[in-house]
């Protein structure tokens, strides 16, 4: 068998695997909830509205499953994995196990951009939410990508560590700066809902955010995916990955631009989900070993599955009131890893 | 939503009852927690909050008032040309230096979140040091546990005998405890009213929702909970309130909102522009348009209510908004 159809074999057994499990997921999905709703029900809706079944149904059953539930855990799994395959990425571009997709100042920036329009009435009420935090988002980036750059930030670890402190010194500003608007105009209830959605706010999401963050999660893994070797080849340093052939410059350019472009979306549609993008990466290591082939699809499969999880548990944990997500990734996320952590450290003895 | 005060207060203390029966000094009432004293009766305020200050102004007390703060709405039209003429310290949250700066015989706060205990003005403290006596609106405390943070959490159930409570005692402290009297006597009589009117109607198991906001349209809604104006209102117009929990403002998934099905929904109105869901018509046209919402049976039937934002609050707007929803519920049962 020649290399190429190896790695298609391999790819088509992943896929095997994890569809049924990421189709369980969407489905629990829909079938868990503030109201209970039998699973019969969900298959109905689905014969209704995939194949036009008929069938009997409550529009207000049908339309919380199919244009409340249904939309949520899939953006939700769209938006864990991408968060977690970010995560993967930029922990091997830097060269730093703590490194997440916030730490290129991105979350700061969408909460600032958040603010800017909710609180400080920037667009008059024209501009939304989501807007106001996508270019805020952007615009972070862009202020610590010049950073990283003017401070001569590359492949090295000592140039890598650059984008870290990059990435912080623009984190610290952007957060004074919402720390800022806040101070200076916001009441109590607004404070409160900004509040609510920088620790991850899955309520609003309907069908077009669908057909904004699957796809998004899709072309994002893509490209990641493709980068596996160089990937592979940068956890030992940009000089063993110019030696392999790798281009350097191009591959990190790529591969930046591309989590901070997928994070900025996502963090535009759910708000601030923290936890995701740091600690399923080595989740996945623990799982599948440190190979990028292996790893980006274990991390994206395990980010969607944790977070549509984390979604449930957030309707259900409180009856009749809703967490925000954030909240809940780390109350499962941070017990889970110790456990992971304690018996990977068991494993290597 | 944070903001959204309210409480109860049947119960009158023995120093509310003086304050009440007549201008004694010295005066010394019992004041969220706190015994203030006054040796003399107050000449002059700075209001932290706008319903201390449409109090004052209903009062006739506006021509005392030296500064105002904290503001969610245009101020009542009745008092727009007196307002004008009153300094405005902030639209937010004053500076402790700047209600100072103006030497108030009294800084009267519509919530503890500003004056209180962790003020984000000032500790009540701070201004008694400067010999500035300060009044919190009873409404924000009797009855509610503000140590909770947030909106606090109300241990009883709203009632306008707080309301009533704090425009008694503001005129008494001001040394006009006749003009809090008429006043008040003026407010329970058109309440009693609009219960009368409500109950005449007697809706067969009808229940409502209150929605006052939310942060993004399809997000999860800023609703009334239990034990806030709103759910007075309702209990006493014999609505059944669909939100179950007593928090003040909780977010609520639609989903359980469109199960619970309410007979009818009173969303709020208000200039502020920063929730998507602040305007009125955008909150119409979610109803109408959202595949779930619009199947609820207030939306079918058109038994929808606009209201004043600050009539949802334990404010003297709460009086005219009750006397609305009793003339909409009038309406929808005369229609059933």
């Amino acid at each position: 068998m020649s290399a190429a159809a190896a790695i298609t074999w391999q790819g088509l057994k992943g896929a095997c695997l994890a569809l049924p499990v990421l189709i369980a997921a969407v489905l629990a999905g829909a079938m868990i909830g503030e109201t209970p709703l039998a699973p019969d029900l969900v298959l109905s809706v689905l014969a209704n509205k995939l194949a036009g079944a008929g069938l009997p149904v409550d529009p207000v059953d049908q339309g919380i499953i199919w244009s409340y539930r249904l939309p949520r855990a899939l953006v939700a799994g769209a938006c864990g994995a991408a968060l977690a395959v970010a995560g993967v990425v930029l922990q091997a571009l830097l060269r730093n196990a703590l490194a997440d997709p916030y730490i290129l100042g991105i979350s700061a920036g969408a909460s600032t951009g958040a603010v800017a329009v909710t609180i400080a009435g920037l667009g008059g009420g024209a501009l939304s939410l989501s807007f106001g935090a996508f270019n805020g988002a952007l615009l972070a980036f862009g202020f610590v990508a010049i950073l990283a750059r003017a401070a001569g930030a590359g492949g090295s670890r000592a140039a890598a560590a650059q984008i870290v402190l990059a990435g912080i010194a623009g984190s610290q500003l952007f957060n004074a700066l919402t720390a800022f608007i806040i101070a200076k105009s916001a009441n109590a209830d607004q404070a409160r809902g900004i509040m609510f959605w920088l620790m991850g706010n899955m309520s609003g999401v309907r069908w077009p955010d669908v057909w904004l963050a699957v796809p998004l999660a899709l072309a994002g893994w893509v490209i990641c995916r493709f980068h596996a070797r160089a990937l592979d080849a940068f956890t030992f340093g940009t000089d063993s990955a110019a030696s392999l052939g790798i281009p350097v410059r191009r591959a990190q350019v790529i591969l930046i631009c591309a989590t901070a472009l997928t994070t900025a979306v996502m963090v535009s549609i759910v708000g601030s989900i923290g936890f995701v993008g740091l600690v399923i990466p080595h989740a996945a290591r623990f799982l599948v070993g440190p190979g990028h082939r292996k790893l980006m699809p274990a991390a994206a499969l395990t980010g969607a599955v944790f977070l549509i999880g984390a979604d449930i548990v957030s309707r259900i944990i409180i009856p009749g009131q809703v967490l925000p997500i954030g909240v809940v990734t780390a109350l499962i996320g941070a017990p889970s890893f110790a456990v992971i952590l304690v018996r990977g450290r068991r494993a290597a003895r | 939503m944070f903001l959204r005060s309210g409480l109860i207060g049947l119960s009158f203390t023995l120093a509310a009852h003086s304050a009440a029966a007549g201008d004694t000094f010295p005066l010394t009432i019992e004041n969220c927690g706190q015994s203030v004293t006054f040796e003399v009766p107050a000449v002059s305020a700075v209001t932290v909050g706008q319903a201390a200050t449409e109090v004052l102004f209903a009062l006739g007390l506006g021509g005392k008032v030296l500064g105002t703060s904290v503001w969610f709405n245009d101020v009542l039209p009745e008092y727009a040309d007196l307002n004008a003429k009153v300094e405005r310290l902030a639209d937010n949250d004053p500076s402790f230096e700047s209600v100072v700066a103006k030497r108030p015989g009294l800084v009267a706060a519509q919530y503890e979140w500003h004056v209180g205990p962790e003020g984000v003005v000032a500790k009540r403290e701070q201004f008694h040091d400067l010999g500035i006596p300060t009044y919190v609106m009873p409404a924000d405390c009797a009855g509610k546990d503000n140590t909770t943070g947030g909106d606090g959490t109300r241990t009883r159930m709203f009632t306008t005998g707080s309301l009533y409570r704090g425009i008694e005692e503001l005129a008494a402290i001001f040394g006009e405890a006749d003009k809090g009297a008429e006043l008040v006597a003026d407010y329970k009589a058109r309440e009693a009213a609009a219960v009368a009117k409500a109950q005449e109607v007697a809706l067969e198991d009808a229940s409502a929702l209150f929605w006052f906001s939310s942060p993004e349209m399809e997000s999860d809604p800023f609703v009334a909970g239990q034990k806030g104006a709103p759910g007075y209102m309702m209990q006493q117009l014999g609505l059944r309130n669909v939100i179950e929990t007593d928090e003040e403002w909780p977010t609520v998934g639609w989903e359980t909102i469109a199960k619970a099905n309410p007979t009818v929904i009173v969303i709020a109105r208000m200039d502020r522009r920063r929730f998507a869901a602040d305007d009125y018509e955008k909150k119409l046209e979610f109803l109408r348009q959202d595949p779930v919402a619009s199947q609820m049976d207030a939306v079918r039937n058109n038994r929808i209510v606009v209201m004043d934002a600050q009539g949802m609050d334990a404010t003297i707007r709460a009086i005219p908004a009750l006397e609305d929803l009793a003339a909409e519920l009038s309406v929808i049962g005369s229609s059933q």
